[in-house]
């Protein structure tokens, strides 16, 4: 399809282009430069298509279900505008090329620009309206590139940043209205939309959708008060400028109005928006543009203010006001195009912009002079050039639209005084840049730029002058085509002719450039030093923008200091409050039943045991703070008392793992504990008050959630034991499990696989603890042997031990002896219980752990280096052991066909031995078990290892932080 | 019993969150101790409580919904396990923390409570 | 064949762990081994995932009915023992696991995994417990699966050392053990009433449910919500998540970007089976938690200093926004949100290593995360400084070496994805959650307030979003003060390149992945047929 090739060539262009090395200017020029012209010849030669109303379609299915899709769509109206788009684009091309200095990174220029053409054209050939938000926020970061090409410049990164922070603004406003009329149309094509166009405006989400679009459209078109970050994009190339944001990119937004007009026009809150906006753009813009000092800022706010006056004239609800509309559209590119051109060409000649510096240029560079001068001729509306044609249009249409008597009077003496701005700013550009005494202040000698600077230009100026003569014969049918496609099918009576006979409108103008000339005259005698600094020229969004920015920041900051926190209390406390809130508050909010199901009858003794360990905890959680040793011993006293409790409820198991878990996170703690620094003093009594106010908030917290914690589990003990999963379990343990203990087959088997993924946890942990601990050195002010060494009370077995005798010396001597003999028994009793585990308590965790005690036995007798000097434990290669033969033992029934984990028994014959009964579960408990001695004792060990570091805490701390900084690889020592 | 349970597992609750609110890691760890024993006890409590009828399949069949509730106790088995494991870990952690930090408040750096 | 195809769903599980355990058998210096191994088992388990997507369309219907596969442990079927259950929501993150495993996998080798030790280990456990996580059909396995990907995560967050990493894992490991603590409590609830653990068992039950239970049964539901709301980084119990995303090793942090969805995971699962009845799982609160979250991401993203913590902002706010889909309990909205859901998981992944590669472009005077001053982010804004005086010849700009070049155009691809910006995936997602909500009001009982604000956020989100990566942008590359073009080596900037990749097979791909995932949120929001599935299997056989 044409189209697809239409919207492809740019993006090819743009592609080859960043491919390019970065000093190729010419290829990039001839490569874009010839697709874009490419480009520009095939959308010209649609024209015999769309001529007669038609409209031409491309469609690439994207995702249907959504209403996506590819869906390209020409018709009049957007064939002019991806002419001037891929016509101008040309131009502005060829215009780089002399432009851009050899050393500039050109490959990035042309690309964006390409990937720019690209993206508006996809704009205005857009069929389907979420698409064509695609390349409508494609045209805003393309611009947002271009913008801060040279991004060394902080004015450009400024710059850019605003655009994009505006226009983003914009975009989104502009999809959440297309979403709403896709609601209501019932789809997103551009046909469709237009077809449902009074179903939309009847809705009641019309004005709401209105507005939004509305925002999208002014942000993009600079209309105030979003013209702010158009100025500021100045500070872009002037290629750029000239391309984006004076002929194409800014259009956007009106073309968007004029695409819409069909669908949104014609309501009361159209005109008094619209109208009210361009209104204001107009007068701002083209009032402020004459106290600019910069040439590039002069044509900014003109800029703006023509473009008020298009967004004025397609809020007026008349067909004849848009169709002046869209004629202005490529009037202003054309003349606004060329003076950028001729802006640059006097930039780069001469190295400054300002106006104050320059003047009298017309002897040195007479051709640019001309040009300009007649292209601002045509901004300021003078007979026989474009703009004069489409001025009349506007100031007739002034007379006429207004409904109300006050809108008659003020629309036309408000545009005759935006006429005379114009004409005054344009005379001062020209006059003051060209005209008078040539200036003394230039860096360097100007001259005529080379042929192809100014051709552009020129081509553009001849545009201007033809169509500006001979308005029928050139501009009438291309006219008459795009306005009939907003339209449809009648056109209203408008004749393109230079000369209308003595009207209104005729009178308007006259006024306009007299009182223009005169008001420049006026200004001119006052120096131009004081324009600089009136009011109107401070009035560029800049420091409101940035203060809106910070002020955003610094309030974000703060609301994050109220919502967030970086320390561990206010989290905790946020989540406990939570659970306990979120419970209590769907529990009061449902029935629950209190069942009165008494199983157990009460017994003294039972609650002594409870009084014992409620004291227990209390006085561990009071003392944990200033009495490490007691509560931890207090903490160990209450786990016992749990251990009972589990005896006493038949839950041996139970009762046999906590115990050992008990003791074994006992030694953990108590290993810690040397490594605690001395308990701080109370708290600084300064803010004492408060300290109170907060304990007394915890311990409220805390007591409401002991409350809670107990009423649920009375709740849940009374009610009458419902059927569940259980009883299948203690049927079946024996004869399916092959098991008496039903807890241990239920570990081993039927939920063999939650026990694997613990072990695994335990695994993780283990290697965590050592990858955590062998880079660490403890604090440097307890590395001194403990009190009771230095009091010599004891021998100091770490202080070089001698490794050659039997028994470490001094005053361990006889627990080591006690510890040796141990060691067997310990091994016995741990593959005991593994082996019983099945049909009694017992089981490999348990087993694992006595294993791990006693390795951790000695080493606190004999002392870590004595104890390895002797035996070579590898607790990793354990680890993995065990997590390979439980993992083994799942997998084999794969062997079987069977799934994984599920238990294969089997008795093997043997001579002698008699027959041996195998089973894959004893293998899983193995693992188990390997994989817990493993675990337990690398944690320990590792713990136990602080003693033996020398203290380096600061270098290793330094060379740790520099790893965190830039990654470099010192880890393996 | 069921009453004396439930006191408990408020009881050690209580405890444990007030610890599990205080500035010093060493609470901290303690107060997740008291913590899991209150869970493991609540877990096992939902099997309700049976005296002197361990979950062991003899030969003879009895009624099992006599027997006590083999899967809490399954289960708890399965949660004292991970806590044991990350107990252990939290205590390095923290260990690690003193050691570069210089201070045992949970916030590596002293402040007011 | 078939035989293999069989076991498929318990692959996942078994192949990292056994990776991992026979790395563990080789020393940390043989480094290439430990790699190969790894490299080797994440590949294998991306073949599985996606063999999974295959097998749950309805193009293959014939091997797993209706598309959903249930694989019995041990041979005991449910609700007795333990299934693995494959149905689309469930290989889809299995897919999105193993895309996202083997990139940081890969990325990894470039150094990462030299500043310390296990790490590759650590990894494969990680993608063990989430893989775990997606598949188990049973409650408590769910918590041991959880407890797996903690413990791996406590281990990699661990990874390279240093105070602030230290402060910060001491903080995650204290706030995920009460979460573990509420797990705990929830199941036991709910087995106290129900009686049993199996999800599907669970549902069938809580139709079945006499009124006087409902109170215990939706409190324990609602204790469970919290432990898995925790895991998501819904405010205001996602303290932990900027603090330790954005210290995390940038790996790391890449591979917990998937971590937080495993919270989403499950509370849209039991929000699918226990809403059967109507008694819905979380009712209005959950959207207000979401509502909430999506502000906090906001603010935080505004507030954001450094990149890493800007991004793990921007991943509190997907969390957010997915939250937001699942309360608003209409099942047109589950679509769009698994779409959004993959594709902030693999640009937040991204994101997240583009940040650790870009980290070497500061000089060495950039400070650690907490210590930063943060005066250089009002840089951009210096107000009342004058614009430097321009002259002519300081208009030219600065070739960008291909370093810089790639990583800006990463960086920008991840800003387009994270922010929803179009032409990327995150548009298309973004724009049908949006639609979506719009519509939902119609069709559901989604009051139209909810959905207005779900849709104002969502742009308000992806504004700020593109406001603060903009500054971040500009700031990172644009500075010339001080920055020094990083030597990228391949190894770290394919995994990049692929995941965006990956995006732009989303974006392109979009129609069938949209297919997909209706299909998946169908099944999510007619539990029958997964409930079926699992208790329909034959009763348990005896294994001999």
């Amino acid at each position: 399809m044409i189209l697809l090739l239409i919207l492809l060539l740019p993006i090819v262009a743009s592609l080859c282009a960043a491919l390019l090395p970065s000093n190729a200017r010419n290829a990039e020029a001839w490569l874009c430069g010839g697709l874009a012209l490419a480009c520009t010849i095939l959308v010209a030669l649609q024209y015999p298509h769309v001529a007669d109303g038609a409209v031409l379609h491309a469609r690439v299915d994207w995702v249907p279900d959504l209403g996506l899709s590819l869906h390209l769509r020409m018709d009049g109206f957007a064939w002019m505008f991806a002419l001037l788009i891929s016509g101008i684009g040309t131009l502005v091309v060829v215009y780089a090329r002399y432009y851009m200095s050899p050393a500039d990174p050109v490959p990035r220029f042309f690309a964006f620009l390409m990937a720019f053409m690209a993206a508006m054209l996809g704009v205005v050939l857009s069929g389907n309206l979420i698409q064509l938000i695609v390349f409508w926020e494609l045209t805003s970061f393309t611009s947002f590139m271009l913008i801060a090409y040279w991004y060394h410049l902080e004015v450009a990164r400024r710059g850019a940043l605003m655009a994009l922070a505006i226009t983003a603004v914009g975009g989104l406003a502009l999809l959440a209205g297309v979403l709403m009329i896709g609601h209501i149309a019932g789809s997103y094509e551009l046909d469709e939309v237009l077809a449902a166009a009074d179903r939309i405006r009847a809705h009641r989400w019309y004005p709401a959708l209105t507005v939004l679009v509305l925002l999208g459209a002014f942000t993009k078109s600079a209309q105030f008060p979003f013209h702010v970050w158009l100025p500021h994009a100045m500070s872009a190339p002037t290629p750029v400028s000239a391309y984006l944001h004076s002929a194409t990119m800014v259009k956007a937004g009106v073309f968007l109005l004029a695409r819409f007009w069909p669908v949104l026009s014609g309501t009361e809150l159209w005109f008094w928006l619209v109208c009210g906006a361009g209104l204001t753009t107009l007068l701002v813009g083209a009032s402020v543009a004459l106290f600019q000092r910069d040439i590039k800022g002069v044509l900014a706010y003109s800029t703006i203010s023509h473009l008020g006056l298009i967004t004025l004239l397609l809020g007026m609800n008349s067909p004849l006001a848009l169709v002046a509309a869209v004629f202005h559209m490529m009037n202003h590119a054309t003349f606004k195009a060329s003076l950028f051109m001729a802006a640059g060409v006097v930039d780069h000649e001469t190295g400054t912009r300002d106006l104050r510096r320059l003047g009298g240029l017309a002897r040195v560079m007479p051709i640019t002079a001309a040009l300009a001068t007649v292209a601002a001729a045509a901004m300021a509306g003078v007979p026989l050039l474009n703009g004069f044609l489409s001025k009349e249009m506007f100031f007739a249409e002034s007379i006429f639209a207004g409904q109300t008597a006050l809108v008659r009077t003020m629309l036309p003496v408000v545009a005759t005084l935006a006429g005379v701005f114009s004409v005054a700013y344009s005379a001062r550009l020209v006059h003051r840049t060209f005209f008078g005494a040539l200036s003394t202040q230039l860096t360097r000698q100007p001259h005529e730029p080379t042929r192809g600077m100014l051709l552009p230009g020129a081509l553009l100026v001849l545009a201007c002058l033809l169509v500006g003569m001979l308005p029928a014969t050139t501009i009438g049918p291309f006219l008459a085509t795009a306005s009939r496609a907003i339209l449809g099918a009648e056109l209203p009576e408008y004749s393109l002719k230079i000369w209308h006979g003595f009207t209104a409108p005729l009178a308007m103008s006259f006024v306009a450039l007299v009182g223009g000339i005169a008001l420049y005259l006026l200004l001119y005698r006052r120096r131009d030093g004081a324009l600089g600094n009136s009011p109107m020229a401070r009035l560029d969004g800049k420091r409101s923008f940035n203060i809106v920015m910070v002020a955003m920041m610094r309030l974000a900051e703060r609301l994050l200091r109220w919502t967030h926190s970086r320390r561990l209390q206010p989290q905790l406390l946020v989540i406990v409050a939570g659970i306990l809130g979120l419970g209590l508050w769907i529990a009061t909010r449902n029935p629950i039943a209190t069942g009165t199901s008494w199983h157990t009858p009460l017994h003294p003794a039972f609650a002594l045991l409870w009084l014992v360990g409620a004291a227990c905890s209390i006085g561990a959680a009071a003392h944990a703070k200033y009495r490490r040793l007691a509560a931890l011993i207090m903490t160990g006293g209450t786990g016992i008392v749990v251990v009972l409790t589990f005896a006493w409820f038949s839950a041996p198991d139970l009762a046999l793992t906590q115990l050992s878990v008990e003791v074994v996170t006992l030694v953990l703690l108590l290993l810690g504990l040397r490594w605690m620094p001395r308990v701080s003093s109370a708290a600084p009594p300064a803010r004492a008050a408060l300290a109170k106010l907060r304990r007394g908030r915890d311990l409220a917290l805390s007591v409401a959630c002991g409350i809670g914690a107990a009423a649920l589990a009375w709740v849940v003990m009374v009610r009458p034991r419902g059927t569940g999963i259980a009883p299948f379990f203690l049927e079946n343990a024996l004869p399916l499990g092959g098991g008496h203990n039903v807890v241990n087959v239920i570990l081993v088997d039927f939920r063999g696989f939650d026990t694997l993924g613990e072990i695994t946890v335990v695994g993780i942990v283990a290697i965590t603890v050592y990858k955590l601990l062998r880079r660490f050195r403890p604090a440097p002010e307890s590395m001194a042997p403990p009190r009771a060494q230095q009091a010599g009370q004891l021998a100091t077995p770490d202080t070089a031990p001698d490794l050659a005798q039997l028994l470490p010396h001094g005053t361990m001597r006889v627990p080591a002896v006690l510890g040796r003999l141990l060691m067997p028994v310990a091994a016995v009793i741990a593959v005991f219980f593994l082996l019983r585990g099945h049909d009694a308590p017992g089981g490999g965790f348990v087993g694992g752990l006595v294993m791990a005690t006693a390795f951790v036995v000695q080493y606190m007798v004999g002392g870590t280096q004595w104890v390895e000097s002797r035996m070579r434990i590898h607790p990793q290669y354990w680890i993995s052991a065990g997590l390979l033969a439980a993992g083994g033992a799942g997998v084999a029934a794969w062997l079987w066909g069977r799934e994984f984990l599920t238990s294969l028994e089997a008795d093997l014959h043997l001579p002698l031995l008699g027959t041996l009964h195998l089973s894959s579960t004893l293998l899983f408990d193995i693992g188990v078990f390997l994989l817990v001695v493993g675990s337990a004792t690398l944690i320990l060990v590792a713990i136990a290892h602080q003693s033996l570091r020398t203290h380096r805490r600061h270098d290793e701390e330094a060379e740790t932080e520099a790893a965190l900084q830039d990654g470099r690889a010192g880890g393996t020592r | 019993m069921e009453i004396i349970l439930a006191l408990a597992i408020g009881t050690l609750t209580s405890c444990g969150v007030w610890l599990l609110l205080r500035p010093r890691t060493f609470q901290v760890i303690i107060g997740l101790a008291l913590l899991s024993y209150a869970v493991n006890l609540f877990i096992f409590s939902t099997g309700r409580l049976r005296i002197d009828r361990p979950p062991v399949a003899g030969e003879n069949p009895v009624d099992v919904m006599q027997l006590a509730d083999p899967v809490p106790q399954s289960l708890v088995l399965t949660a004292i396990v991970i806590g044991f494991a990350t107990t252990a870990l939290l205590l390095v952690v923290m260990l690690a923390a003193r050691g570069m930090t210089g201070t045992d408040h949970v916030d590596g750096q002293e402040r007011d409570e | 064949m078939n035989a293999f195809l069989h076991h498929l769903p318990i692959v996942p599980i078994a192949v990292p762990m056994g990776a991992a355990a026979i790395m563990l058998l080789f020393p940390e210096d043989r480094r290439g081994a430990r790699l190969s191994i790894a490299i080797g088992a994440s590949l294998i388990q991306l073949i599985v995932a996606f063999a999974m997507l295959v097998l749950t369309t309805d193009a293959v219907t014939s091997f797993w009915p209706e598309g959903i596969g249930v694989y019995a442990i041990g041979s005991w079927g449910a609700p007795f023992g333990i299934v693995l259950v494959v149905d689309r929501l469930t290989a889809l993150m299995l897919a999105l696991n193993a895309v996202l495993g083997l990139a940081v996998v890969v990325h990894s080798t470039a150094r990462w995994d030299r500043i310390g030790v296990h790490y590759q280990p650590l990894l494969q456990f990680l993608m063990l417990g989430l893989n775990g996580a997606f598949l188990t059909g049973d409650l408590f396995n769910l918590f041991v699966f959880f407890e797996i990907l903690l413990a791996a995560s406590y281990g990699l967050l661990l990874h390279g050392g240093g105070k602030t990493r230290v402060k910060m894992a001491l903080h995650f490991v204290v706030v995920n053990l009460v979460g573990a603590f509420a797990f705990l409590i929830g199941v036991a609830m709910l087995y106290s009433v129900l009686g049993t653990l199996n999800m599907a068992d669970i549902a069938a039950r809580w139709d079945t449910l006499p009124v006087a239970d409902r109170g215990l049964a939706g409190t324990g539901a609602a204790v469970l919500a919290i432990a898995f709301l925790i895991k998501a980084g819904s405010w205001p119990l996602n303290f932990w998540l900027p603090n330790t995303y954005s210290i995390a090793a940038a790996p790391v942090a890449a591979a917990f970007a998937n971590a937080t969805k495993v919270g989403i995971y499950a509370i849209l699962r039991l929000n699918s089976l226990v809403d059967t009845n109507g008694a819905s799982f979380g009712e209005g609160w959950l959207f207000g938690l979401a509502v909430s979250t999506m502000l906090f991401g906001i603010v935080g993203m505004l507030a954001a200093r450094q990149l890493s913590r800007l991004i793990a902002f921007t991943v509190v706010l997907s969390s957010g926004t997915l939250l937001g889909a699942a309360g608003m309990g209409s099942p047109s909205m589950v679509a769009p949100a698994l779409f959004y859901l993959v594709g902030s998981v693999m640009a937040s992944g991204a994101f997240f290593m583009l940040a650790g590669m870009t980290e070497r472009m500061r000089t060495a005077t950039a400070q650690a995360p907490d210590e930063d001053p943060g005066q250089a982010s009002y840089d951009a804004f210096a107000m009342g400084v004058p614009p430097v005086p321009r002259s002519a010849d300081e208009e030219v700009g600065i070739a960008i070496p291909a370093a810089m070049a790639f990583l800006g155009l990463a960086f920008v691809c991840c800003a387009l994805l994270v922010t929803g910006l179009p032409p990327l995936s995150g548009f298309v997602a973004k724009f049908a959650l949006v639609a979506a909500a719009i519509k939902a009001p119609d069709i559901s009982a989604t009051p139209a307030w909810q959905a207005w604000t779900l849709v104002t956020l969502v742009l308000v989100g992806g504004l700020a979003g593109l406001i603060a990566l903009a500054r971040a942008g500009m700031r990172l590359f644009w500075s010339v003060t001080d920055r020094n073009t990083p030597r990228l080596s391949v190894l770290e900037s394919a995994p990049l390149a692929f995941l965006i990749l990956v995006c732009l097979l989303l974006t392109a791909g979009a129609r069938p992945a949209m297919r997909y995932f209706e299909d998946a949120a169908r099944d999510l929001a007619q539990p029958r047929a997964y409930i079926h599935a699992v208790l329909g299997e034959p009763p348990v056989q005896a294994p001999r």
